[in-house]
């Protein structure tokens, strides 16, 4: 991810609005402000969770990226989540779900976890298990055949058949292919059907659980 | 020593039968000896499609049992040199046979045979097995239908499994007036899944049912498209290089007719 200083994640509450620590509150206005410019559609309305891992914020520029998030971007900020009791805004916290070790933890597993190549094509009836880490596919997965991975999943070819991404939960998993074709995509415990007549588009495709917590392809330029 | 050739699609009605009993009448009417093996025990049919089905007297089964010798299970084909057929028994099931039974039958039919092929029946399952058993290579028939594609992936990633190779593919039932129009998957998308070698295409004729009822094999014929397609196959096994003529685009006079009508 481009953006170092904030990052939008869905997980399974709802969106969050991760602001990693940083110096100045102009910076980090400049990194939502970026972060917001590469969502394909406005998220008008939808309601987030801010995760500050940021314990320098005073509490009247918490309220003022509060306001900023709501007047600019037309957020709804649910609750503010910060490692810090004292910095912690008087907004009613709803019980915190994702503790911050686990959100740091969900953020490095893709940099920790194995990945095992396979050098062959899935064909039906055929299956690829791999909880530990990522799997890359030199060749195709078919109709019928199926590819699970407790990481990310990239297919070298079309990918026509059955692929689940974070099996183990991890929710920022992702699914690329030169051909995203599938029957169907599972990211954790998300599903998403093949659409009726879906033809291969001619260009590589990422799949990833996206802002209102549905599986959203789209095109792969860069990681 | 000759070569075992199991003849496998997975689904059943593409066409493993007709293509056994027309490549192994091609092949003899090459000049090469062939022994064709029908390897669906219970439910055969292969001895229906060559037209020989009053003559047998014993089948593998029987060889197997010790209650005849091999070669007087096999019958010959009086209308060609060096075409005999080794009949299934259709009173048994495919579980009284052994892979390794059916194994040791090829072996022996290797050593007296330029082609043994072997027409295997439909489904992954002991029949496949058998079939399989004993083959150096394998010929995966299938339709340009979605569904006879993906049980020809699955049986594909069998024979892998039992490395069985070269695998080659003979499309079935190819009508480029479907293809054409764009009811029927090409050529190009179909060899994009299965990701093997094109051994040959059969365009559809209607031929094949009328030669199936009379238990005459279409090679016999030499004018119908079907029967032209077989007999190129029938070459490239021999190790001859016949190309794999362009069935999708339209013949030399639709194009000169194309050529004068087309927009300058």
């Amino acid at each position: 991810m481009a953006n170092s200083i904030v990052a939008l994640r869905a997980y399974r509450d709802g969106l969050h609005l991760i602001i990693r620590p940083h110096l100045s509150i102009t910076e980090i206005e400049a990194a939502i402000q970026q972060e917001m410019s590469r969502m394909n559609r406005p998220l008008i309305g939808t309601s987030v969770q801010i995760d500050l891992k940021c314990p320098t914020l005073k509490e009247e520029e918490i309220a003022y990226l509060r306001s900023k998030l709501q007047d600019t971007y037309n957020l709804t900020v649910r609750s503010i989540e910060s490692p810090d009791e004292q910095a912690s805004p008087p907004i009613a916290a709803a019980p915190t779900t994702h503790a911050i070790s686990q959100i740091a933890d969900v953020q490095n597993s893709r940099d920790s976890e194995p990945s095992r190549v396979v050098p062959y094509t899935i064909r039906s009836g055929q299956t690829e298990d791999f909880p530990q880490g990522s799997l890359i596919i030199y060749g195709d997965v078919n109709s019928g055949g199926e590819v699970r991975a407790g990481g990310d999943i990239v297919v070298l070819g079309a990918l026509r058949g059955n692929a689940h991404a974070g099996m183990n939960g991890r929710l920022s998993a992702v699914i690329i292919a030169m051909e995203l074709v599938p029957l169907q995509l599972q990211i954790g415990n998300y599903v998403n059907r093949r659409p009726i007549d879906q033809k291969p588009r001619g260009y590589p495709e990422i799949a990833r659980i996206g802002a209102e917590d549905i599986i959203i392809v789209e095109k792969f330029v860069k990681f | 020593m000759g070569k075992v050739i199991v003849v496998t699609s997975g689904k059943g009605g593409v066409g493993k039968t007709t293509s056994t009993a027309n490549l192994g009448t091609a092949l003899a009417l090459l000049g090469k000896t062939v022994a064709v093996v029908d390897a669906d025990v219970g439910l055969r049919n292969l001895d229906i499609v060559m037209g020989l089905e009053s003559r047998i007297v014993y089948t593998s089964m029987d060889v197997i049992e010790k209650q005849c010798e091999l070669s007087k299970a096999l019958v010959k084909d009086r209308r060609v040199d060096g075409l005999m057929l080794l009949a299934a028994s259709q009173k048994n099931n495919k579980d009284d046979m052994q892979p390794a039974q059916m194994k040791a039958i090829c072996d022996k039919l290797r050593s007296t045979h330029d082609f043994v092929l072997v027409d295997s029946p439909a489904g992954i399952e002991r029949g496949f097995n058998n079939a399989s058993a004993g083959a150096d290579e394998a010929i995966v028939v299938t339709t340009p239908d979605v569904s006879a594609i993906r049980d020809a992936d699955r049986i594909i990633g069998l024979l892998q499994h039992a490395r069985i190779e070269p695998i080659n593919l003979v499309l079935n039932r190819f009508s480029p007036e479907l293809v054409g129009n764009g009811s029927m998957m090409d050529q190009a998308d179909v060899l994009d899944i299965l990701n093997i070698d094109l051994l040959g295409i059969v365009p559809e004729d209607s031929g094949v049912i009328t030669s199936t009822n009379r238990g005459i094999p279409l090679v016999y014929e030499d004018a119908s498209p079907g029967s032209q397609a077989y007999m190129r196959i029938a070459r490239r096994l021999t190790g001859q290089r016949i190309p794999i003529p362009d069935l999708e685009h339209k013949g030399l006079l639709t194009n000169i007719v194309n050529w004068f009508t087309r927009k300058r």
